[in-house]
C-alpha cells in the first residue's frame, strides 16, 4: 500500500516540473501497453514466424501483462522503502532495457523476454508516479493531480495502438516503436538525475508482502501457461493444462490462506464477502477482457480480411478507443447524477455487449455503408458504441469497489482495480486466443488448398479456396465477438445485482 | 670458466620435450580428412535434427525462407516457412516410403508429385548421400581449418572452402549452378559430428548475396517417418 509523506526537499523543487517529467515517463510506458496490437504480424515475421502460426504471438501480449501484474502489487511498498524517484529511475531503466531486447530480438524468446521486462518496468511506474503526486500535493489539492496522472496513463494506452500502427506502416518499421523509448527514457533520466542522486526523499520502512506477491504471480503464470494453446490444431488449451491448472489453483489457494494471516496483506481477502466488492472486481475483470478482445482482434481482422496496413488497422481500432474516454467521463457524471452505480455500470456493459454483437455480424462489405447519410459509416458507429459502453462502466465500477474498501484501504483498492482489469485481460485473451484458433482449425480441417499441376483450372479453384478461408476467418471472429458479448452481458447482470448505491456525501 | 652441458641437463631437456609433445597431443587431421570423416559420420547416423535458415536475397522463385525438422535420409519430416506475397506461411512436409506429403495453411495431408514439390522446396536432395550437403562436404576444394570454436557448447573446427555452383545446385535446385560458392563447416573435434554448415555467395541472383545456414543437433537419435493419413 502506498503511504503518502512529505519529503521536505522535494517540496522545495518545482513540483510541476518533477511531476511533468515523471508523468512523461508514465505516458511513454502506457503508450507501449497495447502498442503491439497493430504491429503483431511484422513482429512475427521478423522472428521468422509464419502468419498461419498466430498462436505464437500470444506470449508477446500475455508476457507484457504478466510482467505488469507481477510488479504492480509490490511497487507501492517498494516506492515507500526506496523512494519514489529511485524506484521510478530503476523501473524506467528496466523498461528501456526491455525495449532494447524487443527491438533487437532475433527470436521469439527474446521478444517475449523484452515485453515481460517492459511490462515489469512500466507497471511499477503507475504506483510510483501516483505516490509521488500524493507526496508533492497536500490532501486537499491532490485529487485533480491524481486524476491528471491517471488520465495521462489512460490517454497513453488509448493512443498506443495508433502510435504503433503509424510507426509500423512508416518506412521506419515496427522496431522503432521500441528504439524510440531508449533515448526518450535516457533524456528523462538525465533531467531527473540531480533529484534522484540527491536522494532527498524520505524513506520509511514498508511492509512488503513478498510471499503474497510471489504466490499470486506464480498462480497467474501457471494459469497463463495452462491456457496458452501452443498447438491449437490439437487443443484449445495448453499441453500441460492437466497439471498447470490445478497447480495454479493451489497457488491461489495458498495466496488467500496467506493473505488472511499476514498482518500486511496485498489485499484484504475478507472483502470478498461483500457482494458489492466482489461484483465490482469481477465486472471490472470482464470489462478488461472485453477491451483486450477488441484491442487485439479488430486490428488483426482489419489486417487479415480487410487487407488493411498497420496504420489503417490502427485507425479502425481508434474509433473504438475514442469512445472509451467519452464514455468514461459521462459514466462518472451519470453515476453521480442518477446516484446509481449499478444502473450506469450495467448500461455501459450492456451497450458494449450490443456493440460486440453488431461487430459479430461483420462481413467483407461491412466497412462501407454510411450511417444515415453522415460521413460516418455504420461500422464507425458500432465501434464507437462498443468503446463508449466499455468507457461508461469504468467510473461506477471503480467507485463501487473503492466505496466498498473504505478510507483506510483506498490505495490498495485502487491497485486492486488495475490488477483485476489486467487479470481479466490476461485470462480473457488467453481463453479467446486458444479457443478461437482451435475452432478455426476444426472448421478448416478438410479445406485442402488446390495445388498447381493437379488442377487444370487451378486459378479458379484457388480463388474459391481463398474465399472459403476468408469465410472461415470471419466465422472465427463472429464467434469471438459473440462470446465476448455473452461475457459482457453476464458482467452487466453482475453489476445490476451486486453494486451498492452511492453513499450519501459526507462533508468534513 | 665455461662449463659444458652436463649429461643430466641434456636428459632433462629431452624429457621435457617428450612431455610437452605428449601434452600437445597428436595434431588434428587436415581439413580435407576432417570433412570426409564428418561426411561419413553424418551419413551413418540414425537421424538428426536440423534447422535451415536463408538470409539475404531471395526472389519470388525462391519462396523457402527456413525449415526445421528431423531427418534420416531419405526420410524427413519438416516445417517449412515460405514467403508468399510478402507474408510468411508455414507448411509441413513429410518424405516417407518414397512419397511426398504436404500439410498446408488449412486442411489435412495431401500427396505431392516431385514436380509440385520442386516448385517451392525439394528437401529430399538436401541430405541425399550422393547429391546433398554431406556429399558436397567431400567435394569441397581449397579446404582450410581454422582455430577451434564453440558451437552450441561443442568444440568444433571451422573448415572453410569452395563448392562449385553445379554441386550446390544439386543439393538445392533453387541455387544457381554457376561459379562457385564459399562453404564453411563446423566439425566437432571429437567424434566428427557436423554442428553447423554455412553456404555463402550470390546463391539466387547473379548480383545479390545470400547465405544458407544449417544447424544440426540430436545427432544419432533415431528418426523414421510413415505416410500420414490423407485428407
Amino acid at each position: 500500500m502506498i503511504t503518502p509523506f512529505r519529503p521536505p526537499r522535494l517540496r522545495s523543487v518545482n513540483r510541476t516540473v518533477l511531476l511533468g517529467l515523471t508523468g512523461a515517463g508514465l505516458f511513454l510506458a502506457s503508450l507501449d501497453a497495447y502498442v503491439v496490437v497493430t504491429a503483431l504480424l511484422p513482429m512475427l515475421k521478423s522472428v521468422n514466424i509464419a502468419v498461419n502460426r498466430p498462436e505464437q504471438a500470444t506470449p508477446i501480449i500475455t508476457g507484457f501483462l504478466l510482467g505488469y501484474l507481477a510488479i504492480m502489487p509490490m511497487a507501492g511498498g517498494l516506492s515507500d522503502r526506496f523512494g519514489r524517484l529511485r524506484l521510478f529511475a530503476v523501473c524506467l531503466v528496466l523498461f528501456a532495457f526491455g525495449s532494447l531486447l524487443t527491438a533487437t530480438a532475433p527470436s521469439l524468446a527474446q521478444l517475449v523476454t523484452g515485453r515481460v521486462l517492459q511490462g515489469a518496468g512500466g507497471g511499477a511506474l503507475v504506483p510510483a508516479v501516483l505516490a509521488l503526486a500524493a507526496d508533492l500535493y497536500p490532501a486537499g489539492d491532490r485529487s485533480p493531480v491524481l486524476g491528471a496522472v491517471s488520465a495521462l496513463q489512460e490517454i497513453g494506452s488509448v493512443l498506443g495502438p495508433l502510435w504503433g500502427g503509424l510507426i509500423t506502416a512508416s518506412s521506419f518499421g515496427w522496431t522503432w516503436i521500441f528504439w524510440i523509448n531508449i533515448p526518450a527514457a535516457a533524456l528523462l533520466l538525465w533531467a531527473l538525475w540531480p533529484e534522484v542522486r540527491a536522494g532527498g526523499e524520505e524513506r520509511r520502512p514498508a511492509n512488503l508482502d513478498w510471499l503474497g506477491a510471489l504466490l499470486a504471480t506464480a498462480g497467474l503464470s501457471l494459469l497463463t501457461l495452462a491456457l496458452y494453446a501452443a498447438t491449437p490444431e490439437q487443443s484449445p488449451v495448453g499441453d500441460g493444462f492437466i497439471w498447470q491448472l490445478p497447480a495454479a489453483i493451489v497457488c491461489f489457494g495458498l495466496f488467500v490462506w496467506h493473505e488472511r494471516r499476514t498482518p500486511h496483506p496485498l489485499i484484504n481477502v475478507r472483502r470478498f464477502r461483500d457482494s458489492s466488492f466482489t461484483g465490482s472486481a469481477l465486472t471490472n475483470a470482464i470489462a478488461g477482457a472485453g477491451l483486450m478482445v477488441a484491442l487485439v482482434y479488430i486490428p488483426v481482422l482489419a489486417n487479415a480480411v480487410f487487407s488493411m496496413n498497420a496504420s489503417s488497422a490502427a485507425l479502425l481500432l481508434f474509433r473504438l478507443m475514442l469512445g472509451i474516454p467519452v464514455g468514461a467521463l459521462l459514466g462518472g457524471f451519470l453515476a453521480q447524477r442518477l446516484r446509481s452505480y449499478r444502473f450506469v455500470a450495467a448500461l455501459g456493459l450492456l451497450l458494449a455487449a450490443v456493440g460486440f454483437l453488431m461487430l459479430s455480424g461483420w462481413n467483407e462489405g461491412s466497412l462501407t455503408p454510411h450511417l444515415l447519410g453522415s460521413p460516418l459509416t455504420v461500422a464507425d458507429g458500432e465501434l464507437l458504441l462498443t468503446g463508449f459502453g466499455l468507457g461508461l462502466e469504468i467510473a461506477p465500477v471503480s467507485a463501487a469497489l473503492l466505496d466498498a474498501v473504505g478510507e483506510t484501504e483506498r490505495g490498495a483498492g485502487a491497485s486492486f482495480l488495475i490488477v483485476m482489469r489486467l487479470v481479466g485481460m490476461l485470462v480473457g485473451f488467453s481463453l479467446v486466443a486458444g479457443f478461437s484458433l482451435w475452432e478455426f482449425h476444426r472448421a478448416t480441417a478438410h479445406l485442402i488448398p488446390p495445388l498447381p499441376g493437379l488442377n487444370p483450372n487451378f486459378a479458379t479453384q484457388y480463388a474459391i479456396y481463398v474465399l472459403k478461408v476468408k469465410q472461415a476467418i470471419f466465422d472465427e471472429y463472429h464467434l469471438i465477438f459473440r462470446a465476448t458479448a455473452v461475457a459482457l452481458f453476464i458482467g452487466a447482470l453482475l453489476a445490476a445485482l451486486t453494486l451498492r448505491p452511492l453513499p450519501r456525501p459526507r462533508w468534513r | 670458466m665455461h662449463a659444458g652441458a652436463s649429461p643430466s641437463r641434456g636428459l632433462a631437456a629431452g624429457v621435457a620435450i617428450v612431455i610437452s609433445l605428449n601434452a600437445c597431443g597428436a595434431p588434428p587431421p587436415d581439413a580435407a580428412s576432417l570433412l570426409k570423416q564428418s561426411s561419413q559420420r553424418m551419413l551413418g547416423l540414425n537421424g538428426f535434427h536440423f534447422q535451415m535458415q536463408i538470409s539475404g536475397f531471395t526472389g519470388p522463385d525462391e519462396p523457402v525462407q527456413s525449415a526445421q525438422g528431423d531427418a534420416h535420409p531419405p526420410a524427413l519430416h519438416a516445417r517449412v516457412n515460405l514467403k508468399e506475397g510478402g507474408i510468411l506461411l508455414e507448411v509441413e512436409v513429410i518424405f516417407a516410403a518414397g512419397n511426398i506429403y504436404l500439410k498446408s495453411f488449412t486442411g489435412g495431408w495431401q500427396q505431392l508429385t516431385p514436380d509440385q514439390v520442386a516448385q517451392f522446396f525439394d528437401a529430399r536432395t538436401l541430405f541425399d548421400p550422393q547429391l546433398g550437403l554431406f556429399a558436397a562436404m567431400r567435394d569441397t576444394s581449397a579446404a582450410a581449418r581454422g582455430n577451434a570454436e564453440k558451437v552450441n557448447g561443442h568444440d568444433t573446427y571451422p573448415i572453410a572452402g569452395q563448392v562449385s555452383g553445379a554441386r550446390m545446385h544439386q543439393l538445392l535446385a533453387l541455387i544457381r549452378d554457376q561459379g562457385s560458392y564459399r562453404a564453411t563447416y563446423w566439425v566437432e573435434t571429437q567424434g566428427s559430428n557436423l554442428w553447423r554448415a554455412r553456404l555463402t555467395g550470390n546463391l539466387f541472383d547473379a548480383a545479390k548475396p545470400a547465405t544458407i545456414t544449417f544447424d544440426f543437433s540430436n545427432h544419432d537419435h533415431p528418426v523414421s517417418t510413415t505416410p500420414p493419413p490423407l485428407g
